[in-house]
């Protein structure tokens, strides 16, 4: 059963995803408040996939992810980011920082059940 | 199919967004005082209102979503340099979060017109866009046709003009609308060909397994990879021209799943997801000291947790409290000497534990008084700009804190309170000048916990109450009587502004002057257990003192009896009891009323057994005991037969049908089991006067 991280500084979001992705049959999910949240919880347990928001207090998403490419253990965990824009700035910022995809916000179950889906099986 | 509860995510949405909006009104009160504002501050901002946006999007407030949009595109503006800073952007910026909250409260009652939000979002713009002829920028305000649209997307109706974004650039390049429509998913991977776009079979490939849907050349895509994009800023206009190709509609995948998630979110290519760092490397660093300078939007280690379950939990220690002592009780009868030593001494460890429990949860209902001052500066602000009065606003004692439970019921009291002094109380510059004053008026407001209480003060310095004419008017509406207005105190015709209906306000504004309100804040405050006084001295100022127990769910109490019943007497309340002499009672008139000569005061005598209605044991009140109690402007003694013990109790509500019970505010649950009312001392004097 994936373990999944959801990385938000929203409750509301996070309980989105968290719904979500409970419905969709991960029952294993653990979230953070925010990059350094979320780091200090990636490093405590092994997770397979992780879900973030990219603007966020304290550490922004792409920030977060920069971290965890850096630790031998997430350097090829899948990584979801929750974005409202998708645009090219995004992308660029994305992929350089190493991000595997993203979703955009809002969402529906289905759609982040299929991405969750989709980057689990790569 | 799982589906959002949308009405539960809304009201984590509105919690989530009163914490932003006070967030926001802070920095943009102390930008407009300062005249400045700095990148951090500037990325604090925009962070916030891309955050209501984001959400209100979620919750499907698409009016909202699309409002914020606008503020968040001037705010990007700022924070890109495009704009500088300007004084007055602090006010335009303060006008649109108030258009913002405006609409939120109207989308989520059902009563936003769709025209009123186009007039109000129009003349927003229109303000706006005078900054940006400033700042030589291109902005013209585009009414956008339909499909140019680019976020307005989400409304239900068609006419969608007025929800075009300002931006003269993207009107200027009607060739790029199709990115509008864009992938809603990609992929980041570096291992995918860098040189060209990987074909869309690639990515929509999987979907297709998923659901057998050919994805290829799809223009919307909610989810995608980033390796099937190009190394580095992939062009959107590739991407468009390459969906142009084949025109299929691929789209109907996930209209099916979400036939309301048109692209109703996309937004110009210019508005970049927010990356402070990027923006400002510099002011990224320090993007904790913002979080930590106004409020921090949330905390580490910490959780929300509804009210009603530490409730819940209090309600459970109270049960508790109460099983303690029904075996305390137990064990007092017990014959056995060593069984009954070796319980009790068990049951004083329990004690402990439950007392601990008790003060554990009490310090989770806690919250810094902050919660309740960071409301103010806005309000005065506000009401200041209204008046034409010049006001500095202090507060002191944020960190005191205070019973969550009580901070609804105490914000509407203070801001009248607020209101009141800034509306009759602090004069207008001119008249502060002739009477020797500094033209900006001051008004403090300080949070302190003393005696188990806590005490919030407010003073103003300002021309004070005029007692004469608030004792004319009293006088006038008949609250008082001629007698009563020659023999009061200056304290208690201050006092008089509490009264039902009494307005001194010579004109009526739309601040206060309805002479509603401070009967009303008087009123609140007592449903708290609390009182509230006024001093005052004309010319120079009032002061309004509010006590309040620290919290609702447990009281300090006194046993007393009155003949063979017991009561419950708040220990907030008293202020010392005696035993009286003959020559300290005396009587009044031909009346039966007693009163106590207290140090030269006098003191009426309220006598518990015929307010309610027992049996009594001493019928001489100096065989008895008068226990001196307060209300808010008066002191009164209550007869009694016996002190008995002094003990913590558990407040349980009355019954509806009891509430205008006279003298009791409450019951508990005894140690026995029985029933035990609490007194509620305002609710006595009130009847007697």
């Amino acid at each position: 059963m994936p373990k999944i991280l959801i990385v938000d500084d929203s409750n509301m979001l996070r309980d989105m995803v968290k719904y979500a992705l409970n419905e969709g049959g991960y029952p294993d999910v653990v979230e953070a408040v925010d990059g350094v949240d979320g780091l200090e919880k990636a490093k405590s347990a092994v997770f397979d996939l992780i879900v973030t928001d990219i603007n966020m207090p304290n550490m922004n998403g792409f920030d977060l992810i920069v971290e965890l490419r850096k630790l031998p253990t997430y350097a090829k965990t899948p990584i979801l980011t929750l974005t409202t824009e998708k645009n090219d700035d995004m992308k660029a910022k994305g992929k350089a920082v190493g991000a595997t995809g993203w979703i955009v916000k809002p969402f529906v179950p289905e759609q982040l059940l299929k991405a969750v889906g989709i980057v689990l099986s790569r | 199919m799982a589906v959002f509860d949308i009405n539960k995510y809304r009201q984590m949405f509105l919690e989530e967004a009163e914490d932003i909006f006070e967030t926001i009104d802070t920095i943009l009160l102390e930008a407009e005082e300062s005249g400045d504002m700095d990148n951090e501050t500037v990325n604090s901002l925009f962070r916030s209102v891309h955050t209501l946006k984001g959400n209100s999007a979620s919750v499907e407030l698409a009016m909202f979503a699309a409002l914020a949009h606008e503020l968040e595109f001037f705010m990007d503006r700022l924070r890109n340099g495009e704009l500088a800073f300007e004084e007055s952007m602090a006010e335009l910026l303060i006008e649109g979060v108030d258009t913002l909250k405006q609409i939120l409260e109207m989308e989520l009652s059902g009563e936003l017109e769709e025209s009123f939000f186009h007039t109000t979002k129009m003349s927003l713009l229109q303000k706006i866009e005078s900054f940006s002829e400033d700042a030589q920028e291109m902005v013209e305000l585009v009414i956008l046709e339909e499909e140019k649209d680019d976020f307005g997307l989400l409304l239900p109706t068609d006419d969608d003009k007025g929800f075009g974004p300002i931006s003269g650039e993207y009107s200027e390049k009607p060739e790029e609308m199709p990115e509008s429509m864009e992938e809603y998913f990609g992929l980041f991977d570096d291992e995918a060909p860098q040189s060209e776009l990987p074909p869309f079979e690639d990515v929509f490939g999987l979907f297709d397994d998923l659901e057998e849907i050919t994805m290829k050349e799809a223009k919307e895509e909610m989810f995608g990879f980033f390796d099937e994009l190009e190394d580095h800023s992939i062009s959107v206009a590739t991407v468009s021209s390459s969906a142009e190709e084949s025109d299929e509609d691929h789209f109907g995948f996930f209209m099916e799943i979400a036939p309301q998630l048109k692209p109703k979110a996309s937004l110009p290519e210019k508005r970049s997801e927010p990356n402070p760092k990027e923006a400002h490397p510099e002011a990224a660093v320090d993007e904790s000291k913002v979080a930590k300078k106004f409020k921090a939007d949330t905390t580490s280690n910490s959780i929300r947790v509804d009210l009603s379950k530490i409730d819940g939990l209090m309600n459970n220690i109270g049960e508790l409290v109460i099983a303690h002592s029904m075996l305390s009780q137990y064990i007092y009868t017990m014959e056995d000497q060593k069984t009954k030593s070796d319980l009790s001494e068990r049951l004083e460890l329990i004690d402990r534990h439950i007392r601990e429990l008790q003060e554990s949860v009490m310090s989770v209902r806690m919250v810094p008084m902050e919660t309740v001052f960071s409301k103010f500066p806005k309000v005065i602000r506000d009401t200041a700009k209204k008046l034409d009065k010049k006001i500095d606003f202090r507060s002191f004692g944020e960190s005191v804190e205070i019973d969550k439970a009580m901070i609804e019921g105490l914000t509407d009291p203070l801001m009248h309170i607020v209101r009141n002094g800034l509306d009759h109380g602090i004069e207008s510059p001119e008249r502060r000048r002739k009477a020797g004053k500094p033209e900006t008026g001051t008004l403090m407001m300080s949070a302190e916990q003393a005696n188990g209480q806590m005490i919030i003060k407010i003073q103003d310095d300002g021309g004070g109450i005029n007692l004469a004419k608030v004792t004319a008017k009293a006088l006038e509406n008949g609250v008082i009587d001629e007698h009563q207005a020659y023999s009061m105190s200056d304290e208690e015709k201050a006092m008089l502004i509490f009264a039902p209906g009494l307005s001194t306000a010579d004109a009526v504004t739309d601040i206060s002057g309805r002479g509603v309100g401070m009967d009303v804040v008087m009123s609140n405050i007592k449903k708290l257990g609390g009182i509230v006084k006024v001093d005052t001295e004309e010319g120079y100022g009032s002061t309004f003192t509010i006590a309040l127990p620290l919290t609702l769910a447990i009281l300090d109490g006194l046993n007393i009896r009155v003949g063979t019943e017991q009561f419950i007497l708040p220990l907030s309340a008293i202020i010392e009891s005696i035993k009286p002499e003959e020559e300290m009672i005396k009587q009044i008139g031909d009346t039966q009323s007693e009163v106590l000569m207290l140090r030269n005061e006098f003191i009426p005598v309220v006598r518990l057994h015929t307010i309610f209605n027992v049996e009594y044991e001493h019928q001489k009140l100096s065989d008895g005991l008068l226990i001196v109690v307060r209300s808010a402007a008066q002191k009164i003694a209550l007869f009694v037969d016996e002190f008995m013990n002094q003990q913590q109790f558990v407040i349980k509500p009355l019954d509806r049908n009891f509430r205008n019970a006279r003298g009791i505010g409450g019951a508990t649950v005894r140690g026995d089991g029985t029933i035990g009312l609490i007194i509620d001392t305002m609710n006595i004097l009130d009847k007697n006067y």
